[in-house]
């Protein structure tokens, strides 16, 4: 799978690398696929879309995701690497999957609840805690993304908050069948190892082992995460001794 | 249990009106480990430690379970089991900021949850205890320590123990560690007029001489010290109100056949070869006889005890307060827990069927029988 967007890269030389530049470079390579997955997600939203103000806003929504995609390929160059991503890389392929579904079935509400409180948990997380440890502009950048983000789950949650009051056991149903596919895929993704073999978007072995060279681990951006999606579950009122038993079922390994 | 296939799922119903709520963490690992293992369903297996002991610092303050306790009068109250999932081995004065911070999550989730009244369990008690207003904002719903059943249930435990043991207590000496909090002055209260002599130790000097002069000025013999090593070997009985964190020097040096009540949190008091002639038993316990019900079921989980529906004084407070239908702040810390108000909330329980609970340690029973004896109460209050 080519690369979404053209980096235009000049040549790099790559022997002059330092450990933690190529630690960095999987990190980016993650988080710019995450970004290009939610920028054709958005693509996709509109399409569905009936009222005119929702389409702009899920093109608009897309725009600034790849927006973010481009902005994690230059904090590469700045650095010195190549920033690959692959949206067909096998985990993000099912997430993709999981919201085409939602697409196919014209379900709106079912599209936020996979991208904006499942999808950005996990960004917004991740993203926040690379943002304090990482070196320079790189920590400016995921910082900055990341509150960019949490910007769209309180824009999606706004909106959930309303459809939830409609009718709550229904509403808390959908949200646990989406938890089941995509959360169960997140948490694969976010285990401490990849014990299903190369996730297909790091460029060389599986990068969480070294994440601690970066002061970064991936107990932490795991946890961080669930904690973030469990958050948001509260604040759209889903009852939270549900949503922990939700997250207790999710797979480790 | 409501249809959602979600909630069933996870095990528990729809939420119905909340009388009361009781915040609580675990204890150790292990109990951390059952919980999540219901949780997860007996189709999958257990978490790894090593992975429960990853993620379970992540999980926000949330209710782990409802809960449904019944009178002997045939009231019933409805409630929720809130963890703070405080992680098992950050108790310690390092994390008190962080733990704050738990405590009042899991405060702000009762008050999400309509309870009418909340008690706060062991760690979450301490933490809290006189400063209540660290809690949020709470419209409807009102907050107890539980501290005034807690040392209600230590007070008879330690009469029943001597009643056991043969011992007169009103020739006994008692020694009182940790006097100076809400727990240990409480039972300096109660049983100071009932023994011959008080020693009384605890880390702050100007609290202790306060106390001291308090039941001085009641014709009560008392001593104070900072170290209770200074005391312990002339202390027919000892409650222990503050978990030790060197259990082995005190209990090293205590009076060979001394009655020692462990009623601190974390208790760390077991009976040891150094002591081979003393009796350690665990205060502040008491056991619901009307009924007790967890959904999802966590029973034996929640209240690891070698006998059925025993559950901290703390958290029983508020269960009977919610049953006597009186949603007060009960205990709110500052030490100010007296006799007449230990006697008014035993009563409400008793009129519930939550007693004493039979006494043990950490080796077992120290006395006959799976239950509670009802007639207790009665008859040390006669």
């Amino acid at each position: 799978m080519e690369p979404l967007i053209g980096l235009n890269c000049s040549t790099i030389e790559c022997t002059s690398l330092s450990t933690s530049a190529l630690i960095w470079q999987d990190v980016l390579a993650q988080a710019m696929t995450g970004e290009l997955v939610a920028a054709m997600n958005y693509t996709a939203l509109s399409r569905i879309c009936d009222d005119p103000e929702e389409v702009a806003d899920a093109l608009e929504h897309a725009e600034i995701e790849r927006g973010h995609a481009a902005a994690f390929a230059a904090e590469g160059r700045k650095i010195g690497v190549d920033v690959a991503n692959n949206v067909d890389a096998k985990h993000w392929k099912r997430l993709r999957k999981a919201f085409m579904r939602c697409i196919a079935e014209r379900d709106f509400i079912g599209c936020l609840i996979v991208q904006e409180i499942m999808l950005e948990s996990f960004a917004v997380a991740s993203y926040a805690r690379v943002g304090r440890v990482a070196p320079g502009s790189l920590a400016v950048t995921f910082a900055f993304i990341a509150e960019e983000e949490e910007e769209h789950i309180d824009h999606a949650v706004a909106i959930l908050k309303t459809e939830r009051a409609l009718d709550a056991q229904r509403f808390d149903d959908k949200v646990y069948h989406l938890h089941l596919d995509v959360m169960t895929t997140l948490a694969k993704m976010l285990a401490q190892e990849c014990k299903d073999g190369h996730c297909e978007v790091c460029h060389g072995s599986c990068v969480k082992p070294s994440l601690f060279e970066v002061s970064l681990s991936a107990v932490e951006l795991r946890g961080a995460s669930l904690q973030q999606y469990l958050r948001t579950l509260d604040i759209l009122g889903i009852p939270g001794e549900v949503t922990l038993a939700w997250v207790a079922q999710l797979p480790v390994s | 249990m409501g249809g959602s296939v979600a909630s069933v799922v996870a095990g528990v119903r729809r939420a119905t009106e909340v009388d009361f709520a009781l915040v609580g963490h675990q204890e150790s690992w292990r109990a951390a480990a059952d919980i999540l293992a219901v949780l997860r369903g007996p189709e999958r297996t257990p978490l790894p430690e090593d992975e429960m002991k990853d993620i379970l610092p992540w999980i926000p303050p949330r209710a782990v379970c409802h809960v449904d306790v019944g009178s002997i009068v045939g009231a019933k109250a409805r409630g929720l089991y809130i963890d703070s999932f405080i992680p098992p081995d950050r108790l310690e004065d390092a994390y008190v900021h962080e733990n704050i911070v738990r405590v009042r999550g899991a405060a702000a989730c009762a008050i999400k949850a309509g309870a009418k009244i909340v008690s706060l369990g062991g760690f979450s008690s301490i933490l809290i205890e006189g400063n209540f207003d660290q809690l949020p904002e709470r419209h409807d719903t009102v907050f107890t320590t539980g501290n005034t059943l807690t040392v209600g249930f230590i007070v008879q435990g330690v009469k029943k123990m001597c009643a056991l043991e043969g011992r007169d207590l009103l020739r006994s000496t008692l020694l009182i560690v940790g006097a100076t909090g809400d727990v240990g002055s409480g039972c300096a209260r109660c049983l100071a007029p009932l023994v011959s002599r008080v020693l009384l130790s605890a880390r702050n000097v100007a609290r202790l001489r306060r106390l001291a002069a308090e039941l001085q000025a009641d014709g009560v013999q008392v001593e104070i010290a900072t170290d209770p090593h200074r005391f312990s070997v002339e202390a027919d009985i000892v409650i222990c109100a503050a978990s030790l964190p060197s259990p082995s020097l005190l209990l090293g040096q205590i009076a060979p056949y001394a009655l020692v009540c462990d009623a601190g949190y974390p208790k760390n008091l077991s009976p040891s070869a150094e002591m081979p002639g003393a009796k350690v038993f665990f205060g502040g316990l008491g056991q619901i006889t009307g009924g007790l019900r967890f959904a999802p079921d966590l029973h034996g989980i929640l209240n690891r005890h070698p006998f059925p529906d025993v559950v901290h004084g703390c958290l029983l407070e508020g269960m009977a307060l919610a049953l006597e239908g009186r949603f007060e702040p009960f205990s709110r810390g500052r030490g100010s827990i007296t006799r007449e108000r230990v006697e008014e909330i035993e009563t409400i329980a008793a009129r519930h069927g939550i007693y004493l609970a039979p006494l043990y340690n950490a080796g077992g029973p120290v006395e006959d029988g799976l239950h509670c004896d009802r007639e207790w109460p009665k008859r040390i209050c006669a």
